[in-house]
């Protein structure tokens, strides 16, 4: 099977930004921002894409887009993803953020309460333990640091070291401090439900950090996946689909288990 | 050297009682079992003022061999009759049980006895798993996501969900909680993914009936992994569990392993026992590869008059690098109840007071 197959690209205008984004799917809108090496598809987008609209964005400054100088602030970047978003026409809607991702998908959040349904964030890097650092090197030290298992993966595609410097740059300037009070505080306020993923054997940002959201969102979920690394819808692509369908789709009531059991009739 | 006395819920056979495993269960005898079981509190108490550290307990079915299928009814039993000794489930069988369910009975156990429970985690030999259906291609990865998901309950403060390959809870949080979440926890197995497990976690390794070179292997591959996570494990980190014959003399042990029954007691039939020796060929020990345990007679690591005994836990000391053996001084299943008990009283007289220093 092809991976990916059915997404298309398309590009939308927002915030003076041309933003690209690659989408499948018919249903409930679920927008994903990806982490700070820029937009990866993964089985985890095509298992995603069978039950929902799967709109996954490049964000401004990451691939192949020009150089962003016009984000100061990741609640800037969050405007101009919402911005984008609501230029699609799609006023509320699910949404998914992959570490940096994440934490750019939390302020969308906090700044718009009422677009966002529920809020999915897959090893997010919105707290840190002290000084982290997002993966970087050659692919092959990409991979040590994004998967369980880099022996069972494919290889990372090199980038282009004019568009990983364009794009280390901008994550450095806006990834903020590991712990960021401003962020925090409104976490607490979110009332939107929120399930937070880690892969027990994330070597990016410990899984121990996933108590933190625990603590101050109200309405949060936290669920290990085993055996994954970072980078989780690639590494477990149907565990990490199954969880976050059936999260979207019932959020609070996922935990009650419609697991059927029976063996013979 | 601490000194675990392993206890298998002494059940004596009646003659004519059937010997193939599985044992109908119709030929159980209720006042039989209920003697046996209830005796393991006296047998306890008897360890326990002889100075033993540890009793032991573990996980096995549908035979009267080693008549304990729940170590965890067995540790509570104890852990309400016996004061200073420590219990140590070694262990259930986590392939076949419920993670979360022995994450709870660990921290209920400690919570009724603290400081006294003693976790091991094991895969199990094949033959466990013919008890609760268990497929043999399954057993590994069953055991280490659930051994992960086990340290997972006891070590994480907020309530979680799981998402594995054979274990999925979308809610976790267990009380009690163990007062320390991660000591004193042994994993339990000679493997090389077995002690590559206890040294990512900072665990102990127990290791059991292989000959004193073999199980050098297991510890050491084990304090080489440990080495590559950072930290050396002390001898207290290592279990040996073994079978010792215990004589007043040499020649009176070498007589009586001489006269020991061969045949491992409740066996399973010939045809079933080469099938599952056909099912089961991940077997190893540190790496290399070992043909399945499939319920055979075990082997006597110790035999002899007390001095020769204890140059032999000296040697075991030595080699294996244990600082814990875990004994039984007659075979399991066998119930020569008053043999048992004169060589405890014997090694408790003789022995134990002299190996404190090794």
């Amino acid at each position: 099977m092809i991976q990916n197959a059915a997404f298309r690209e398309g590009f939308v205008e927002a915030d003076g930004f041309r933003i690209r984004y690659m989408e499948a799917g018919k249903g409930p809108p679920l927008v994903h921002l990806h982490g700070a090496g820029g937009m990866r598809l993964s089985r985890g987008h095509d298992l995603l894409s069978e039950h929902h609209r799967v709109i996954a964005f490049e964000m401004p400054g990451f691939g192949g887009s020009p150089e962003n100088t016009g984000s100061a602030t990741m609640q800037g970047l969050a405007e101009t993803m919402a911005a984008a978003v609501q230029a699609l026409g799609i006023g509320q809607f699910n949404l998914l953020g992959t570490s940096f991702g994440g934490k750019v998908a939390l302020w969308l959040a906090a700044l718009h309460p009422d677009r966002v349904l529920a809020l999915v964030l897959e090893a997010p890097a919105a707290i840190r333990a002290p000084g982290s650092q997002p993966p970087s090197g050659t692919p092959e030290e990409m991979a040590r640091r994004l998967y369980a298992h880099p022996e069972r993966m494919g290889p990372i595609p090199d980038v282009d070291p004019a568009v990983r410097a364009r794009t280390q740059a901008l994550v450095s300037r806006l990834r903020g401090a590991d712990r960021d009070g401003a962020l925090e505080a409104r976490m607490r306020d979110l009332a939107v439900p929120v399930l937070v993923l880690f892969g027990t054997l994330d070597h990016v940002i410990p899984p121990a950090m996933g108590r933190f959201y625990k603590e101050l969102i109200p309405n949060c979920h936290l669920v290990f996946v085993y055996d994954a690394g970072h980078a989780i819808a690639a590494e477990r692509p149907e565990a990490f689909s199954e969880v976050t369908a059936d999260f979207l789709s019932r959020r609070e009531a996922f935990v009650i288990s419609r697991t059927e059991t029976l063996i013979f009739p | 050297m601490k000194i675990s006395y392993f206890e298998t819920g002494r059940y004596v056979p009646p003659p004519d009682l059937p010997r193939e495993w599985p044992v109908a269960s119709g030929a159980c005898d209720p006042d039989t079992v209920s003697i046996a079981l209830r005796g393991m509190a006296d047998r306890v108490k008897f360890v326990e003022e002889l100075g033993f550290d540890w009793v032991s307990l573990s996980e096995h079915h549908y035979s009267p061999r080693i008549l304990t299928p729940s170590p965890a009814v067995s540790g509570a039993w104890l852990a309400g009759r016996v004061d200073k000794i420590k219990i140590a489930l070694l262990g259930p069988i986590v392939p076949t049980s419920n993670p979360i369910r022995v994450a709870e009975e660990f921290a209920m156990l400690e919570a009724l006895a603290p400081g006294r429970i003693v976790a091991g985690l094991l895969r199990g030999t094949t033959n466990e798993y013919l008890s609760y259906d268990l497929n043999p291609d399954e057993a590994r990865a069953r055991t280490d996501e659930g051994m992960e998901l086990i340290l997972k309950a006891w070590t994480e403060p907020q309530a979680f969900g799981w998402q594995g390959r054979y274990f999925q809870y979308r809610t976790v949080s267990i009380w009690p909680r163990r007062r320390n979440p991660l000591s004193p926890t042994y994993i339990l197995g000679t493997s090389a993914e077995a002690g590559a497990f206890a040294a990512r976690h900072r665990l102990g390794l127990g290791v059991s009936y292989g000959n004193f070179e073999s199980m050098a292997q297991a510890t050491g591959y084990y304090r080489q992994q440990c080495a590559q996570y950072g930290w050396t494990p002390g001898p207290d980190d290592i279990i040996y569990r073994a079978n010792m014959i215990l004589g007043a003399t040499d020649d009176a042990a070498d007589d009586m392993l001489r006269r020991r029954d061969t045949q491992a007691p409740f066996p399973l039939g010939d045809g079933l026992r080469d099938a599952l020796l056909k099912a089961d060929n991940s077997r190893n020990i540190a790496g290399e590869k070992r043909p399945a345990n499939v319920g055979g007679a075990l082997p006597i690591s110790f035999c002899g008059g007390p001095n020769r005994i204890i140059e032999q836990i000296r040697r075991c000391r030595e080699v294996i690098g244990a600082g814990v053996l875990d004994i039984s001084l007659t075979d399991p299943g066998t119930g020569n109840l008053d043999a048992m008990m004169d060589s405890l009283a014997l090694f408790g007289r003789t022995v134990l007071p002299r190996i404190r220093d090794i």
